[in-house]
């Protein structure tokens, strides 16, 4: 899989990685950013998927 | 037909809560009451780009109205409520209206601390909580004024940063020995301290306001030392007091703000609260805590909407998140930074690094990053799971 990607919301700074995905919201590990649903907000300041941006932090995700 | 479900306050808990509520599965009516004129608005942009920037409190819309309407959720702004009556599960409002409630929920808030000195009223003189009060601070803002901003706390560092970018003289007058006092350890505040003076910003610490000069608009600020700093614009950040009278007036249970369970449930279990106004004790901290966050109000909220649905989705071992933005730097602070017994740290403030980790009996409370939010997820479980740290966690902050 190369849902591997990070992202970073731009104005909290949360961050979503691909491989890990937000279990807890349902949203599996090695979940592309592209299928997280449209009507997500950002867990930590609420905001919608379109204030997010892709952040490079290597071709390894977070390297948990 | 049952009663409606009514959300009393209209800000970020109230947003996701009536949203939430709908989600998981609320039949009836949902009403959002606020005091406020403005749909739930961000809050945090008030202190940031809203005062250096060209936005309206429209632009800062937490959700469109459209999405309040696919929701069938329904709002009654201007308009406050004075009393709640648990007996016979009613609201009145302060038009006389009373409204019956199936599930009530409290999402009242905090309060600007008022700071009830000589000269108060004057012109110029600013408080900076809500929209109404960004709105009349920005209209006063002017390069070359001189603003006084009283209180270095988050607020009013974020504010100074915001002011300078406008060219503005700005003094910070700190009742401690330092700035973030409250909130950060002395590292760190050492590091903003820097941060603001290298903007030309003075910080002034054991500084006390005792007065405001001025016939009609603010012109100065009197010290405790006797000494009379110009000012054209004061800004007053002495933190907030939760929005509790309701809680108290009806008789619920309130410990520095409205008391609820890890289902975010009152001791009446039709009345929900969260967000700022709600305490609750956290499971991981072992400690009573009432968080002043966005990430605390929408979590609470999630709970509090599956309470009123009766479900149960427990917040209270949840670790408290929260950001400040300051020039160029975005501070992440994960935790609570309260009775630590060792800090590791490492900071350059020319490079903009500034990570720490804050430890108690060996396990991880709290951790901060500056521009480093990639590494504070990294270090976020270990809190969370109450893991061991390795040297390898604590090598991976020296890297950056
Ligand atoms: C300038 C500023 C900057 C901030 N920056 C950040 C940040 O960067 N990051 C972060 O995480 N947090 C930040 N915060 C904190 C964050 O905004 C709060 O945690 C959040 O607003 C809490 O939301 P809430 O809905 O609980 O309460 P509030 O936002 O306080 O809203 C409560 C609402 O209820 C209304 N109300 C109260 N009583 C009644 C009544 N009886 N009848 C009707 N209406 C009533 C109030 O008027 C208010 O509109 C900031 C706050 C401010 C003020
Ligand atoms: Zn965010």
């Amino acid at each position: 899989m190369s849902a591997n990607k990070v992202w970073q919301c731009i104005t909290c700074g949360w961050i979503y990685s691909e491989a890990e995905g937000l279990p807890d919201e349902d949203i599996a590990p090695g979940t592309a950013w592209e299928d997280v649903p449209e009507d997500w907000c950002c867990p930590d300041c609420g905001m919608d998927k379109s204030d997010f941006t892709m952040v490079e932090v290597g071709s390894n995700g977070l390297g948990f | 037909m049952t009663a409606p479900c009514i959300i009393i306050g209209a800000s970020h808990a109230a947003a996701q809560l009536s949203l939430n509520v709908r989600q998981q599965g609320w039949q009836g009516d949902i009403i959002v009451i606020g005091q406020e004129s403005f749909l739930p608005y961000q809050r945090p942009p008030l202190s940031k780009t809203f005062l250096s920037g060209e936005k309206t409190v429209e632009d800062l819309l937490i959700k469109p109205e459209s999405a309040y309407e696919k929701a069938n959720v329904s709002f009654r702004l201007n308009t406050q409520v004075v009393e709640i009556d648990r007996q016979n599960k009613t609201v009145t409002l302060n038009n006389g209206d009373m409204l019956e409630y199936a599930k009530l929920a409290l999402c009242t808030g905090a309060t600007a601390n008022p700071l009830p000195i000589l000269g108060a009223n004057l012109k110029g003189v600013h408080y900076l909580r809500n929209a109404h009060d960004a709105i009349a601070l920005k209209s006063d803002i002017s390069s070359k004024k001189h603003a006084v901003i009283i209180g270095g706390g988050f607020i009013g560092l974020e504010a100074a940063a915001a002011l300078r970018q406008k060219a503005m003289h700005v003094t910070i007058l700190e009742a401690q020995d330092a700035i973030l006092q409250r909130v950060v350890s002395p590292e760190v505040a050492a590091f903003f301290t820097q941060l603001h003076e290298s903007f030309g910003v003075v910080i002034r610490p054991n500084s006390i306001a005792t007065s405001f000069e001025g016939s009609e608009a603010v012109t100065a600020v009197t010290c405790n030392n006797g000494e009379k700093i110009p000012a054209d614009v004061v800004i007053i950040g002495i933190g907030v007091t939760p929005e509790t009278r309701l809680a108290e007036q009806s008789g619920l249970t309130v410990k520095n703000g409205i008391f609820v369970n890890e289902f975010a449930q009152t001791n009446d279990p039709d009345i929900v609260a969260a967000g700022d106004c709600a305490s609750y004790f956290h499971e991981i901290y072992q400690t009573d805590i009432r968080i002043e966050s966005i990430q605390n109000a929408l979590e609470q909220s999630k709970s509090a909407a599956a309470s009123m649905n009766n479900k149960q989705i427990a917040f209270s071992s949840n670790i408290p998140r929260f950001w400040s933005d300051q020039y160029d730097i975005k501070l992440q602070i994960c935790g609570v930074i309260d009775g630590y017994d060792a800090v590791e740290i490492e900071q350059d403030l020319e490079k903009r690094v500034l990570n720490a980790l804050y430890f108690r009996k060996e396990k991880l409370i709290a951790a901060i990053a500056v521009n480093n939010p990639a590494w504070l997820t990294k270090v976020q479980p270990f809190i969370k799971n109450g893991e061991p740290v390795n040297n390898e966690l604590i090598e991976s902050m020296r890297q950056k």
